[in-house]
């Protein structure tokens, strides 16, 4: 066994995230932790990782049980992270990235290059990659960054890769080759732990797998031992079935833009004149690899980013030269992605989430005074009908899990009947139960007559709920798709620039 | 239901045990810090701490009088103590409250002494002039923070250098009183002096309108929408922005109103304590003020308890160096201790116990 646990336990206050955790990674093998959120996989990984320490049992490296105080006493034993966040630093290349705390040096101290260079083509051959070493951090897409973290980890002399959600951020074939890099450094004899909760992938990279639910290992076995079907019967206790997505009655047109060109905050266009429609009682999905001016779309829609060019028109007003509070004022709702960065004030209590941009409302203020028995009310029964878990409403937000923080984001958007909600990525880091929940608030209000946007990495999503898919790439429309007219492949085609026939 | 936390910090404390911690003991603990600290020097200078200390009490707290010093001496700092939590809580740190402190009292003054035929209206009519100095002082660095990203604590920081020569100049020149030999204006008409709150007692109506604005900043930040959306900018500009806040104006409005606090203390002081303005007119009370604010986490009974902690210690160490051979100086290391201390991030100590 290269890395495991006996008996891990750790607890905050009342909660136990981890509840006598037991696992085994062989060495040369890809193992998967699976799990909805609130598992107890971070807690799990931060404890591995040496960020956090257990109550009670410990974690076992080669067989004996050590004890990790901080990060670095994990590394000494070969053991490193790839984070969902990405942890390079921007400004640098590519290469300056990978030696960072480990630069090779001559007799003088001065910065070895060439011996860098050596060190990456190395590392390249190992991996069965080719890189641009030169290139900056900023220019590199996602796929290209994800793998010198990889790479960097393996310079640094870890042996035992651990990889949080690695394919949330990535298109189907860049998947495969993730997949392909994982299997050749197993080959190498290199240990891989996998956390996912997409089981597909799962099922295809691991050898085996440890399903955790509620803090605890619900079982542990071998992936051919097993089924996609029973591994998501254990990580959720019951079958949760997938919202039937009924073929939707759109009427009229309520949000279209015209030839939008948008730049990014830097000043770059990355939108290059998109024409799209959302018509009442339609979701439309934009589909596309992470940085293909999706970002650029919502924010120009939203009014939160720069356009340059083009008209957005929403329920028949062009709203494009009108400030975020205005366009919202017109019915305009927005699910950001970033959840904890600007779809939530994090530190802020869970009522004050759920009211904000809704406290002027007559009901809710008179004469700028806060009626605050009125909203009171008005919060709970809002998060009662949405089922958040929550001790008390005026407790600070960051101590909800990550699905029941997005149910009273949604909560608050969905507020107030909108005309039209831009839905950002609703689902990231949202357990299976919570995607169900998730789906079925969009389809209930687009059954309602709501107009979705909806923008999201997860094909299998876009697929469930969109009545149309328009693909972007490189900042152009590469082609539409109704319901039930494209497959998965043909959609991750035109994802990487293959235009539709 | 409920009971909002009031400061990021404690609202970032996620279990019950340390969001009590962090509203009761940690505001707390800078100040117990300081006394510890200073109790060494003292007895390493040969003073017994237990004695100075309750020697200390006694100037500040020990006969009527002694509090109604305590409370005058406080009086500025709880008015520029909440001035700088005004914009604290939108997420701007106004370093000028100083200046404008000074512009404020200059203008109150003037009015003071130069519209003398107003008769009763002389008073509100000088203490909302040097409100309106102090927020028209506020209005650039509001305006270039807002609409250009301009650093606020750079730009105030320069205002006050720019407040204080400008003052000290007119002072010596156009507003010089006939006569004077000192940098003063004029005295102000009797009309136009805050009364005493009782006859007596040294203690005037300055006191009575920094306690209604602690009332008011209270009422403000839990009751009113502008103070709600003004809490949600300062903890998340972004957040603050997609739900449809104008943060700019936003900011622009509390750097205002911060403005105005702040001239407002220097009307109060002038027309309450010097009567007139003169050069160095202000011993800091900008400064201490974000001590104030600081310690008190931005909390309206904190910043009160805050400033009465200041004002105790200004009055306590102005007259023991009378009665004892304390130098005064212990009490300014005591006041800079406590000043360190508030500004210390206590709740990073506790961070690790946080769940999350």
């Amino acid at each position: 066994m290269r890395l495991g646990a006996r008996g891990l336990v750790r607890r905050f206050g009342t909660l136990t995230a981890n509840d006598r955790v037991d696992f085994a990674a062989r060495r040369g093998t890809v193992h998967a932790i699976v799990g909805g959120n609130g598992a107890g996989k971070s807690t799990l990984m931060r404890i591995l990782q040496g960020v956090d320490q257990p109550d009670e049992g410990s974690v076992i490296v080669d067989g004996k049980p050590v004890a990790f105080r901080h990060p670095a006493d994990a590394f000494a034993r070969g053991i490193g992270m790839v984070h969902q966040e990405f942890m390079l630093v921007p400004g640098l290349s590519l290469l300056e990235n990978l030696i960072l705390a480990r630069e090779p040096a001559d007799a003088l101290g001065r910065l070895d290059i060439p011996a860098a260079l050596a060190a990456a083509r190395a590392l390249e051959h190992q991996a069965g990659v080719t890189l641009d070493w030169h290139m900056p951090v900023d220019d590199a897409p996602v796929h290209v960054r994800q793998i010198v973290e990889i790479l960097r980890l393996l310079y640094r002399g870890a042996d035992v890769l651990i990889l949080d959600e690695p394919t949330a951020v990535l298109a189907p074939s860049q998947v495969r080759d993730l997949i392909g890099l994982l299997q050749r450094l197993k080959a190498d004899g290199r240990t891989i732990l996998f956390i996912s909760h997409k089981l597909d992938e799962v099922m295809s990279v691991a050898d085996d797998i440890t399903v955790m639910r509620q803090g605890r290992v619900v079982a542990s076995l071998a992936a051919a031992a097993t089924s996609k079907a029973a591994i998501a019967e254990m990580m959720i206790g019951e079958i949760v079935d997938a919202p039937a997505a009924r073929p939707a009655s759109a009427g009229t047109a309520v949000l279209s833009v015209v030839d939008l060109v948008a730049t990014d905050p830097r000043g770059i266009v990355k939108l290059r004149g998109v024409d799209l429609t959302v018509h009442a009682g339609e979701i439309v999905a934009v589909a596309g690899v992470a940085g293909n001016g999706q970002d650029e779309l919502v924010a120009a829609v939203t009014g939160l980013g720069r356009r340059l060019r083009g008209s957005v028109t929403l329920a028949g007003v062009d709203i494009a030269d009108l400030p975020p509070s205005a366009r919202r004022a017109r019915g305009l709702a927005y699910l950001s992605p970033d959840r904890k960065a600007e779809g939530l004030c994090i530190a802020a209590s869970i009522a004050d989430n759920t009211i904000a941009g809704h406290h002027r409302r007559p009901a809710f203020s008179a004469g700028g005074i806060l009626r605050r028995g009125a909203i009171a009310r008005h919060v709970e029964t809002l998060l009662d009908r949405y089922s958040v878990q929550r001790a008390a409403s005026d407790l600070p937000i960051s101590s909800l899990s990550g699905g029941n923080q997005q149910r009273v984001a949604i909560a608050r958007e969905l507020d107030g009947a909108p005309k039209v909600l831009v839905s950002c990525q609703p689902t990231r880091g949202v357990d299976i139960r919570g995607i169900a929940f998730i789906h079925r608030c969009l389809l209930d209000y687009r059954d309602r007559g709501g107009a979705v946007l909806l923008v999201s990495e997860e094909l299998d999503e876009i697929i469930a709920l969109a009545d149309r898919i328009v693909v972007l790439f490189e900042g152009r429309r590469t082609g539409e798709i109704r319901r039930g007219d494209g497959d998965i492949e043909a959609i991750g085609r035109m994802m990487l620039g293959e235009r539709a026939a | 239901m409920t009971a909002m936390p009031e400061t990021a910090l404690a609202a970032s404390a996620a279990s019950g045990w340390s969001r009590r911690a962090g509203t009761l003991a940690l505001p707390a603990l800078p100040v117990v810090l300081a006394f510890a600290l200073a109790a060494i020097v003292l007895a390493l200078a040969g003073h017994d701490p237990v004695d100075v200390y309750g020697q200390l009490l006694t100037e500040a707290f020990g006969s009527r009088q002694r509090i109604a010093s305590t409370l005058a001496a406080s009086t500025p700092l709880i008015l520029s103590g909440l001035a700088i939590a005004v914009a604290f809580r939108a997420g701007a740190f106004n370093v000028g409250v100083e200046g404008c402190i000074y512009v404020g009292g200059l203008a109150a003054a003037f009015a003071g002494f130069t519209f003398t035929g107003l008769g009763p209206a002389l008073l509100p009519v000088a203490l909302v002039t040097g409100i309106a100095t102090g927020a028209l002082w506020m209005l650039l660095p509001g305006l270039l923070r807002a609409r250009l990203g301009v650093d606020e604590v750079v730009t105030t920081l320069m205002l006050n250098f720019i407040a204080i020569s400008l003052t000290s100049y007119l002072v010596n020149g156009p507003l010089l009183a006939p006569g004077a030999a000192n940098s003063a204006t004029p005295m102000i008409a009797d009309a136009a002096r805050l009364p005493r709150l009782f006859s007596g007692i040294n203690l005037n109506a300055g006191f009575a309108i920094a306690l209604a604005l602690v009332v008011l900043y209270w009422l403000w930040g839990r009751w009113t929408a502008i103070g709600f959306e003004t809490r949600l900018a300062g903890l998340n500009a972004r957040f603050a922005r997609a739900t449809g806040l104008d943060v700019p104006m936003l900011i622009i409005r509390m750097m205002l109103m911060s403005g105005a606090i702040g001239g407002l203390a220097g009307a109060v002081h002038a027309l309450g304590n010097v009567h007139r303005f003169v050069a160095g007119f202000s011993p800091g009370y900008g400064f201490t003020g974000i001590a104030v604010a600081l310690l008190g986490r931005g909390n309206a009974l904190g910043i009160l308890l805050a400033a009465i902690l200041f004002g105790a210690l200004a009055t306590s160490g102005a007259t023991i160096q009378l009665f004892t051979d304390v130098p005064v100086e212990i009490v300014n290391i005591l006041q800079g201790m406590v000043m360190i201390f508030a500004v210390a991030r206590f709740g990073l100590l506790f961070a690790r116990r946080k769940a999350s």
